[in-house]
């Protein structure tokens, strides 16, 4: 425990010295938020009986999430496999999952303080209140979180380099955060897009966590619950299978 | 002797090149033991099969009777490794490396103690980029010692030191093979190489050239110096 609470300590003082994750992790999701706050706060979206506001909540406390997620992790550990750090670590007692679970620890608490900023935000200045149970959010938010996380988790451990890793989590990270309704809603996309975004993991952890947040609890639900524990299980396991030193 | 590397027929083929080829050495308990040869000899190579950061292609090579590939977590408990070239994280303070390097091991050493006999203490709080050249490989020394190895190998380690520091650092490694630590070095130094390893391995295209003390070797030939053995055994093989 020592062990993984120095590294932690160490690797997250690492991280913010280099603030980008911050950027996009925290100030991103925090700015789209009071866009659509001052724009739309209290405008229903046609044929749905909520607002943009509440949309978005759901949405955007996911943004720090796929951030740290898609590029957080997979490039921390890319670049170290770049730079030859993880062939050092090789001829140490490290293992791939002391390693993993150190960056998994750093982007959780990067996503939870997005969170927490997001909420803050929405209820302070837009005075958001959540009509169903907190409780069921926080612990949809951690299933998505985890399985995510254990997709960025695979990436980190896939990819032999930096760039490709770049190419990777662009590919994986972008259509995740426009098509899932982490920063554009949802709703305003057209059927065929909906449709097709549906099989995101992302998009049916953001519709579960809008359900939840609306109050509304239906059968799918599971479904949607299935689909990432099995993403987060799967992602797990393949990442600690073919975790590549060099 | 007990012998704690065994190296038998270890061969490995980078794009249909033979690095190193159908090699075959011990290394003895408490022994210096230094590999020579020109750059791209294989010196690396063969370190890099033993420590299990490459798969052999033919033959095997065991630390302690294990293969370092499959029983990682155990062996580099007594193994410090200083690698041809170190890299570090971005933007890290060199008190850092040692703090990270120090929590993986079971019973490392006091670290701040080593920077102190390395002379780094005054840049503890320094970032690992901006040191000098010769700091840096004295920092990849000093995170080899870290674990309390019983084995250390030692790649290149004194190339691109001054004279001073070279010295500084052969008694240093003088004095762990005094306390009998068993130590593997490359080394394009002939000096380096007499004034500390008990016996010596060239090595050419990735074979073996000779093996054995300095005087062994000097006695194979009518040569004045170690340099002169190398330059003629190397030589000789073309």
């Amino acid at each position: 425990m020592k062990r993984f609470m120095t590294l932690l300590k160490i690797e997250q003082r690492l991280s913010l010295r280099c603030p980008d994750g911050l950027i996009f992790g925290i100030g991103m999701p925090v700015g789209v938020l009071l866009m659509i706050g001052l724009i739309a706060e209290q405008q229903t979206i046609s044929q749905e009986n909520y607002t943009f506001l509440q949309s978005a909540f759901a949405s955007l406390i996911t943004v720090g999430i796929c951030a740290t997620a898609f590029m957080g992790i997979p490039l921390t550990i890319a670049n170290y496999r770049d730079k030859k750090i993880l062939k050092h670590f090789f001829v140490t007692p490290m293992s791939p999952k002391l390693i993993l679970c150190v960056q998994f620890c750093i982007g959780a608490i990067i996503s939870i303080l997005s969170a927490l900023l997001v909420s803050i935000c929405a209820i302070v200045i837009f005075h958001y209140q959540m009509e169903g149970s907190i409780l069921y959010f926080i612990l949809a938010y951690c299933l998505i979180l985890v399985s995510m996380y254990s997709l960025g988790m695979i990436i980190a451990s896939l990819c032999p380099n930096l760039k490709v890793a770049n190419v990777v989590c662009t590919f994986v990270y972008f259509p995740m955060l426009f098509l899932s309704g982490a920063t554009i809603p949802f709703e305003i996309f057209p059927q065929f897009i909906q449709n097709l975004a549906k099989v995101l993991p992302l998009t049916q952890g953001i519709s579960l966590l809008k359900d939840i947040s609306l109050g509304i609890y239906h059968q799918d639900m599971i479904y949607s619950i299935i689909y990432l524990l099995v993403m987060a299980i799967i992602g797990c396991i393949i990442s600690l299978k073919t975790f590549q030193w060099e | 002797m007990d012998k704690c590397i065994e190296v038998k027929d270890l061969t490995k083929i980078f794009e249909a090149r033979k690095v190193v080829d159908q090699l075959s050495f011990d290394v003895n308990v408490g022994e210096v033991y230094g590999i020579l040869g020109h750059n791209g000899a294989g010196k690396t190579t063969t370190i890099e099969s033993i420590l299990g950061l490459n798969q052999p292609d033919c033959g095997y090579a065991l630390i302690f009777g294990k293969n370092a590939r499959n029983e990682r977590k155990i062996l580099f408990e007594r193994i410090g490794v200083q690698l041809q070239v170190s890299y570090y994280q971005d933007n890290i303070k060199v008190i850092e490396v040692c703090e990270e390097i120090a929590a993986l091991y079971q019973n490392p050493a006091d670290y701040h103690q080593l920077l102190h006999q390395f002379q780094l203490d005054t840049f503890k709080n320094q970032y690992v980029d901006q040191l000098s050249g010769g700091e840096k490989q004295k920092l990849s020394l000093v995170i080899a010692l870290i674990p309390q190895p019983e084995i250390i190998f030692l790649d290149e380690l004194t190339t691109g030191l001054d004279v001073v520091a070279r010295r500084e650092v052969w008694n240093i490694l003088k004095n762990l093979k005094e306390k009998g630590m068993t130590i593997v070095l490359t080394t394009h130094y002939m000096e380096e190489a007499q004034y500390l390893c008990d016996r010596i391995l060239l090595l050419k295209q990735g074979k073996k050239v000779i093996e054995g003390t300095v005087n062994d070797i000097m006695q194979s030939g009518p040569y004045q110096n170690l340099e002169e053995a190398y330059l003629t055994l190397m030589e000789e093989k073309q």
